[in-house]
């Protein structure tokens, strides 16, 4: 049996990469990513600034590494709060079913109509544009998902003999659920966990982008997008980097992912 | 006889590609026009991949290596893709297990049988339509009309199968081959089935190979038989010559294996049951629509029954009958309507905590019944999780010994579930049941999902630990011969209510219900003689 794919390799490599450049960025980094310097301003890559400068002559390479520690901490905190929410609503729903489940299915339903992005913008004007105002936005946003597909395992499981088995042994209901329905949920929370911290980096960059999110001088891949678009003519630099940072950085999780996916999910397996 | 070979399958030898596992060794038979024909082997024998081949439809992890199959003189292996489609259906025709998935649910009865005869034949849809509605009356298909627009769900899986044999018959096949075609139906129905399959395919001069791991049905039916065992086929011959003079060990392991009846044990009856229900009464809520309140659907209808000291009281009936309900009921995992359980002759709800400790169960799907997360030893320790007064490492303890009583040593202990193959997994279902010492057992058709052999074996465990503990239990199943081999009571039920009980022998030897007689009817009494084969005989019948 295989262990891994080549995609699952890939991907593997490219998010080992990002989470080593941001806990590089932590302690050091080629150069001070705030320091402003008017004689290299819009310098081009090259030995001295690897990945050349901005209007005000920061260097891209260090901001970038800042930026890259800045979405990991967002994608972390934003899938942790709605992968443990998420996880406990979706519980209650699927066990308790009946009028409960209605009521909270219902509100569920009633968030899930909204696009994510839409409903991180409401959020955000009600709690400020900061990183914890985006991590509270985005956890909220996508926390009806997780919910929802915790909650199909849920009822799926609860059907099952060794649930019933647990009863019969005389389990109180909240035993059964930890020791018996919520690991047996684990590989479709770690699925949708890792596409979420993917949507999140890239919602992340979007609100950035608009100017909603992490506010400048503080660099994320978003705000340097943004800042750039002004001089993409003279500086293709500013939005290249950052850009490709984004595009790497989706394109690994999504494989890893799918990969994970494929050796989690019992229903996967067999069909290669 | 010089009759013309139908179908001959010659040194067929298949492997799983890229590991060179051979699943099928050197496979050999002839069938002849007209004839009943039988395949027996328990899992993994590669009975079903075998006769995949037959009409080239291996999976795509199944290479085959060597062989032949010669099917009126054409070798079907070597044969188009485009013929091979023409033959399939208009010359061989099949019958699959499942009757849940067989069928396709999104399309009516009607347009799935007319998609074979539109294929095969040049009718116009005026004659597909009388042919059609001709077939569906003959396997018994009420009001063929209506079944025409109706849907598979709207039918049991009795009737699907029907409806699934008719349609492969309407293309007046050469050869049937049928997978078992009877295995997820219960015992009545299942002889019905079969009945009705051999009745059509003797009227239309159909050759059928039937596909088993039921000896004794497959017997039933068939003039040969071959037994396979790990892919190979280790014994062939006549139905008789199979049965009577078994040569290989293997067939005489599978006949020794057949459920006999059990010796008779006096059971004090009269002290107070250990069990007891009284009237019971089951409503499942009916669905409720907007305007529409539910109307309830009665389950059991006041059903009462009493338990004994060390008694196995066998539940049978068919599907549908309540038996599942009423077991389920008495453990606490349905809420009686109406009536009352007794347990020691005290209230079962006065004592919630006791009856819980002393009430286990073992359920039917070992694949199922054991979450696939934890260990075997935590599976088995769980169930001493609330025992009061032991320790911690005396919990453990007692769950390696009661790991070593169901035949599982310390090397099983941290493995986890998919490990196991079905039999172990059921002695850990057993295993964690009998862990606390129960006073009383229910066990919902804990053999049905296994194996003949391995049935054979969980049934001796499970009556040697029966004696061994002395518990009383509860013995739901639809198979009959599995009770006449435990039970010292059988109870019937059909529809909800008992119409039949009393002592296992005079149950089986003069039963008085016409619906037990039935029951009965579909399972052989066997003679055992001294070569190690055995004499099969139907009951009831003359």
């Amino acid at each position: 049996m295989k262990h891994f794919t080549l995609n699952g390799l890939i991907g593997g490599v490219l998010v080992a990469i990002l989470l080593t450049v941001a806990a590089i960025g932590l302690i050091w980094t080629p150069y001070d990513p705030m320091k402003l310097s008017f004689t290299a301003r819009l310098a081009a890559p090259s030995a001295a600034h690897w990945l050349g400068t901005d209007e005000f002559g920061r260097d891209v390479a260090s901001r970038l590494m800042i930026g890259a520690r800045a979405s990991v901490w967002i994608g972390c905190l934003t899938v942790g709060f709605a992968a443990i929410v998420g996880t406990l609503i979706g519980m209650i729903s699927g066990y308790a079913r009946g009028w409960i489940d209605g009521v909270i299915m219902a509100i569920n339903n009633a968030l899930l109509a909204f696009p994510g992005i839409l409903l991180a913008l409401g959020l955000l004007a009600v709690f400020g544009a900061n990183q914890y105002g985006i991590i509270f936005a985005l956890g909220i946003a996508y926390t009806p998902s997780m919910a929802r597909v915790v909650r199909g395992a849920v009822l799926s499981l609860r059907e099952r003999e060794f649930i019933e088995a647990s009863k019969i042994m005389g389990n109180s209901e909240i035993y059964t659920m930890l020791r018996h329905i919520l690991p047996n949920c684990l590989a479709p929370i770690t699925v949708l966990s890792t596409s979420m911290f993917g949507w999140a980096i890239l919602s992340e960059s979007a609100l950035s982008f608009l100017g909603l999110g992490v506010p400048p001088p503080a660099p994320t891949w978003g705000n340097m997008l943004a800042a750039g678009r002004p001089f993409i003519e003279q500086a293709v630099w500013l939005g290249l980097f950052p850009g490709l940072c984004i595009a790497l950085t989706l394109l690994g999780i999504n494989l890893l992912g799918d990969a994970l996916r494929d050796k989690l999910d019992p229903r996967m397996r067999g069909l290669k | 006889m010089t009759q013309e070979k139908l179908l001959s399958l010659r040194n067929l030898t298949l492997e799983v590609a890229h590991r060179g596992v051979e699943v099928v060794k050197d496979v050999s038979f002839d069938l002849e026009a007209g004839e009943i024909f039988g395949i027996v082997g328990e899992s993994g024998s590669g009975k079903s991949l075998a006769t995949r081949a037959l009409i080239s439809l291996l999976p795509p992890a199944i290479r085959k290596i060597a062989g032949q199959v010669i099917y009126k003189g054409r070798d079907i292996t070597s044969m188009s893709e485009a013929d091979l489609r023409r033959m399939r259906g208009a010359e061989i025709g099949l019958v699959f297990q499942e009757p849940m998935t067989s069928l396709n649910p999104s399309m009516t009865i009607g347009r799935q049988l007319e998609e074979g005869l539109t294929l095969h034949t040049n009718d116009t849809p005026a004659e597909r339509r009388k042919k059609i509605l001709a077939m569906l009356e003959r396997v018994g298909i009420r009001e063929p009309e209506r079944a025409l627009s109706a849907y598979p769900h709207e039918f049991s899986g009795g009737m699907r199968q029907r409806i699934m044999l008719a349609s492969v018959m309407l293309l007046k096949p050469a050869l049937l081959i049928a997978d078992e075609p009877t295995t997820a139906l219960d015992a009545v129905i299942q002889r019905d089935v079969m009945e009705l399959m051999v009745e059509l395919t003797k009227a239309e001069g159909t050759a059928v190979l039937l596909i088993s791991h039921d000896l004794p049905m497959v017997a039933r039916y068939t003039s040969r038989i071959v037994v396979m065992e790990k892919g190979a086929i280790v014994e062939a011959g006549t139905t008789e010559q199979i049965l009577e003079t078994p040569q290989h060990a293997y067939t005489r392991k599978l006949l020794s294996s057949l459920p006999i009846r059990g010796e008779v044990r006096t059971i004090d009856a009269t002290s107070a049951p250990m069990v007891s229900a009284h009237d019971i009464v089951v409503d499942y809520p009916g669905r409720k629509s907007l305007l529409k309140k539910g109307v309830p659907k009665r389950a059991l209808h006041g059903v009462s029954i009493d338990i004994h000291e060390g008694e196995v009281v066998a539940l049978v009936g068919g599907s549908g009958s309540g038996k599942t309900t009423l077991g389920r009921t008495i453990a606490g995992l349905v809420k009686e309507t109406e009536g009352e359980i007794l347990f020691k002759g005290r209230k079962r709800d006065a004592d919630w905590q006791d009856y819980r400790l002393n009430c286990q169960m073992v359920f039917q799907d070992p694949y199922s019944s054991l979450d696939p997360r934890m260990t075997i030893l935590a599976l088995v320790e769980e169930a001493l999780r609330l025992v009061p007064g032991i320790d911690r490492a005396a919990k453990t303890k007692r769950a390696y010994e009661t790991l070593e009583e169901v035949g599982l040593g310390p090397e099983y202990a941290p493995r986890y579930p998919h490990e196991l193959s079905g039999g172990q997994r059921q002695r850990v279902a057993i295993a964690r049941a009998i862990a606390r010492r129960p006073r009383f057992l229910i066990a919902d058709e804990p053999v049905s999902a296994l194996d003949v052999t391995v049935r054979a074996q969980v049934l001796t465990l499970f009556s040697d630990l029966q004696k061994r503990y002395g518990f009383s239990c509860l013995f739901i199943s639809h198979d009959l011969g599995v009770v006449e081999q435990v039970a010292d009571r059988v109870v019937v039920m059909q529809d909800g209510r008992i119409i039949e009980q009393g002592d296992r022998d005079t149950i089986f030897d003069t039963p008085k219900e016409a619906y037990t007689r039935r029951l009965l009817s579909a399972i052989p009494a066997l003679d055992l003689n001294e070569t190690g084969g055995v004499k099969l005989k139907w009951r009831l019948e003359n």
